[in-house]
């Protein structure tokens, strides 16, 4: 492949990895061009970028899912290159494609790749060609209940129900028994539709308490390849990752080789570039099996970013560019430790509800070795229509202990008014015993969710002596110039008016 | 001024004395020195006794959410001088299923008349892509169903009622 250099690049996403990407074009002198539905006219990635084009209404299967409209607004910029992000069209092979037709670069694998290693059954059976240990279940997709039915009872229960094109924890159900069977295939198939416009399952046994490390892969155009070490992904909800580290607590150095050998031997059966991730379950051996492969760059990725000191979108631009890997594997270490908690727009007091809404206040925390990789700003909105990420807080440490006591310290300078958000749950998180001991696995969320919390750890006194403080306050200011509060500022009227149960 | 304010499921009586950023706040009897400083927007950073807290304050129904460093709390104030006594909550009476979020009713699941347990999905509505179970508060009879599959709603709306 001949090297060419991008002049501008089309960002096909919203969000936080939009503007993670639009910084790096900046870095890079690459003009970037910003794609918004109408609810997102003045998000953050809009106002960041070089060019901005509208792609239709808010509807994510009406804007950022509609490939012809983001291949449109890639001629009509100019752009000579598309970075899908993560989610939306990122493993669409169909988008991957057009893009090939169009004469752009898409920034990611080959779609022809994309639909063998992304399409989840068709992945299980490469790994197993390419030597890798899979978790038992089908390795066909699933086409109607019936077949669910089958397979199910062959492979016995608690298992696993996926989505054949899924990701995301988007069309996955744990089913624990036969009963449920039925209405969990019925809801994971249409999650599965809305979520992929794919509604084929297949099945998987569920591994007792299991845990979730992952692989990051690099591969070039001309046959390099390399592993960039692993990511602890235990800690999730609903089948979503909340908080991810490397170096994973779990893996002994031999360990973390073989996974790595593990990896690359499947990236270089599959005839994979760029980057990709390799999802493992390790069950309580710590045997670890391929679970699935993502075929783009993770959410999680800042964590090795920061303990390998390579930058995995400029890496991802220079490899579609048709640069060699400017490294080997054995020029790459673990230095220190890092820690991401994924900031959501959600009630974690009310089992993770989503909770969109302004943001009528913000605070973000600095200092030594912490990065906030943030989709908004202050007076910025949380659109209901799309994923409640709202930013993804990351801490380094020289080692774990020092890594979780930079991120409490963090977690506790940042604040987020007029949404909920997941910050008081990272804070029972990290100081968990069993975070502290590394000793997680998936169902670490919901066991936190069952122990109450002691209530003298909570500073409720201050915080009932603070609301009472403002309510005179109020009550005098009222006095004074009545229908208005002290200091009626942006914040107050907007409060007052939910109070009041209208809607601006 | 003294208010009854209910925090974590309890309600503490808290008397305040003073102006101008200086306060004596009697928590159960317990008084505090609170220095207050109004630092911009809904933030204050409050001095009690020493200890240094950065605490933001957003109004709410009935009171404020409270970020006190990284703890979030619903502060409820009632004040007790003037307004009467609280007003009694507790499982007596009908519990109203509201919609969380906005979003889209995907499936009805309880139906009039119907016997619930608390806790039992009532209504699943899809928001931010995900389906959401939305349960009953308590156990009871379904009286009034308002969700209908398929129909778009905002937050606040009424799903179900349940006795």
């Amino acid at each position: 492949m001949s090297e060419r250099i991008f002049r501008k690049i089309l960002v096909a996403n919203r969000g936080e990895i939009a503007v993670r990407v639009i910084r790096a074009c900046r870095e890079m002198g690459i003009v970037s061009v910003a794609v918004f539905s109408e609810a997102d006219r003045a998000a953050r990635h809009v106002r960041l970028a070089d060019e901005a084009w509208p792609i239709g209404p808010p509807r994510a299967a009406d804007s950022y899912l509609r490939i012809d409209r983001v291949i449109d607004a890639a001629r009509a910029s100019g752009a000579d290159a598309v970075h899908p992000g993560y989610g939306f069209l990122a493993e669409n092979a169909g988008f991957a494609r057009a893009c090939e037709e169009a004469g752009l670069v898409f920034i990611g694998p080959r779609s022809q790749t994309i639909a063998l290693v992304g399409e989840k059954t068709s992945a299980r059976r490469l790994a197993v060609a390419a030597g890798l240990p899979v978790v038992p279940g089908t390795l066909e997709p699933l086409v109607d209940d019936a077949a669910i039915r089958r397979e199910a009872e062959r492979i016995g229960f608690p298992l696993m129900l996926k989505a054949a094109a899924g990701g995301g924890g988007k069309g996955l159900r744990l089913v624990a028994s036969a009963a449920e069977l039925v209405s969990a295939a019925g809801r994971a198939r249409s999650e599965a539709r809305s979520a992929f416009g794919d509604d084929r399952v297949y099945v998987e046994k569920a591994l007792v308490r299991p845990r979730h490390v992952e692989i990051q892969v690099m591969a070039d155009h001309h046959g390099n390849v390399v592993h960039l070490f692993e990511r602890e992904c235990s800690i999730q909800r609903r089948h979503q990752k909340v908080v991810e580290e490397t170096p994973s607590p779990l893996l002994t150095p031999d360990l973390r080789a073989r996974m790595g050998m593990l990896a690359v031997a499947l990236v270089r059966k599959s005839g994979y570039v760029n980057a990709g991730t390799l999802e493992f379950l390790m069950d309580e051996s710590r045997e670890p099996y391929f679970l699935e492969m993502n075929t783009r760059l993770q959410v999680e990725h800042p964590v090795t970013e920061l303990v390998t000191g390579v930058d995995l979108v400029k890496l991802q631009i220079g490899i579609a560019q048709g640069e060699p890997l400017p490294f080997a594997q054995a020029d790459l270490v673990q230095r220190g430790h890092a820690i991401e908690c994924r900031v959501y727009a959600e009630d974690p007091d009310a089992g993770f509800l989503p909770c969109p809404g302004r943001i009528l206040a913000l605070r973000v925390p600095g200092g030594p070795g912490i990065r906030d990789d943030s989709g908004v700003e202050e007076g910025d909105e949380v659109p209901s229509y799309y994923d409640p990420l709202v930013s993804k807080l990351v801490a380094w440490g020289e080692d774990r202990a020092s890594a979780i006591a930079r991120m409490r310290r963090a977690v506790r300078e940042y604040k987020v008014l007029g949404i909920k958000t997941t910050l008081p749950f990272f804070e029972r998180v990290l100081r968990h015993p069993d975070f502290l001991a590394g000793r997680i696995d998936t169902s670490f969320v919901e066991r936190l969710g069952r122990e109450k919390q002691a209530e003298e750890e909570r500073p409720w006194a201050v915080a009932a002596a603070a609301a009472a403080i403002g309510a005179l306050a109020r009550r005098r200011a009222a006095r004074t110039t009545p229908g208005a509060g002290p200091a009626p500022s942006a914040w107050r009227r907007e409060g007052r008016r939910e109070a009041m149960g209208g809607r601006g | 001024m003294i208010f009854d304010a209910a925090v974590d499921g309890q309600t503490h009586r808290v008397e305040v004395t003073g102006s101008k950023g200086r306060y004596t706040v009697a928590v159960d009897g317990r008084p505090l020195e609170v220095d207050w400083r109004e630092v911009g927007g809904p933030f204050v950073s409050l001095l009690v006794g020493g200890r240094s807290h950065h605490v933001a304050l957003e109004p709410r129904p009935g009171g404020y959410r409270v970020l006190v460093d990284s703890h979030d709390f619903a502060v409820d104030v009632l004040e007790t001088t003037r307004d009467a006594v609280l007003a009694p909550r507790g499982p007596a009476g009908p519990a109203r299923l509201v919609a969380p979020m906005p979003g889209r009713i995907v499936r009805v699941l309880a139906e009039p008349g119907q016997e619930v347990e608390a806790g039992q999905g009532l209504v699943v509505m899809e928001a931010m892509k995900m389906e959401n179970e939305l349960r009953s508060p308590r156990a009871g009879r379904v009286v009034e169903v308002h969700a209908r599959e398929l129909q778009t709603v905002e937050t606040g709306f009424l799903l179900v009622v349940v006795e």
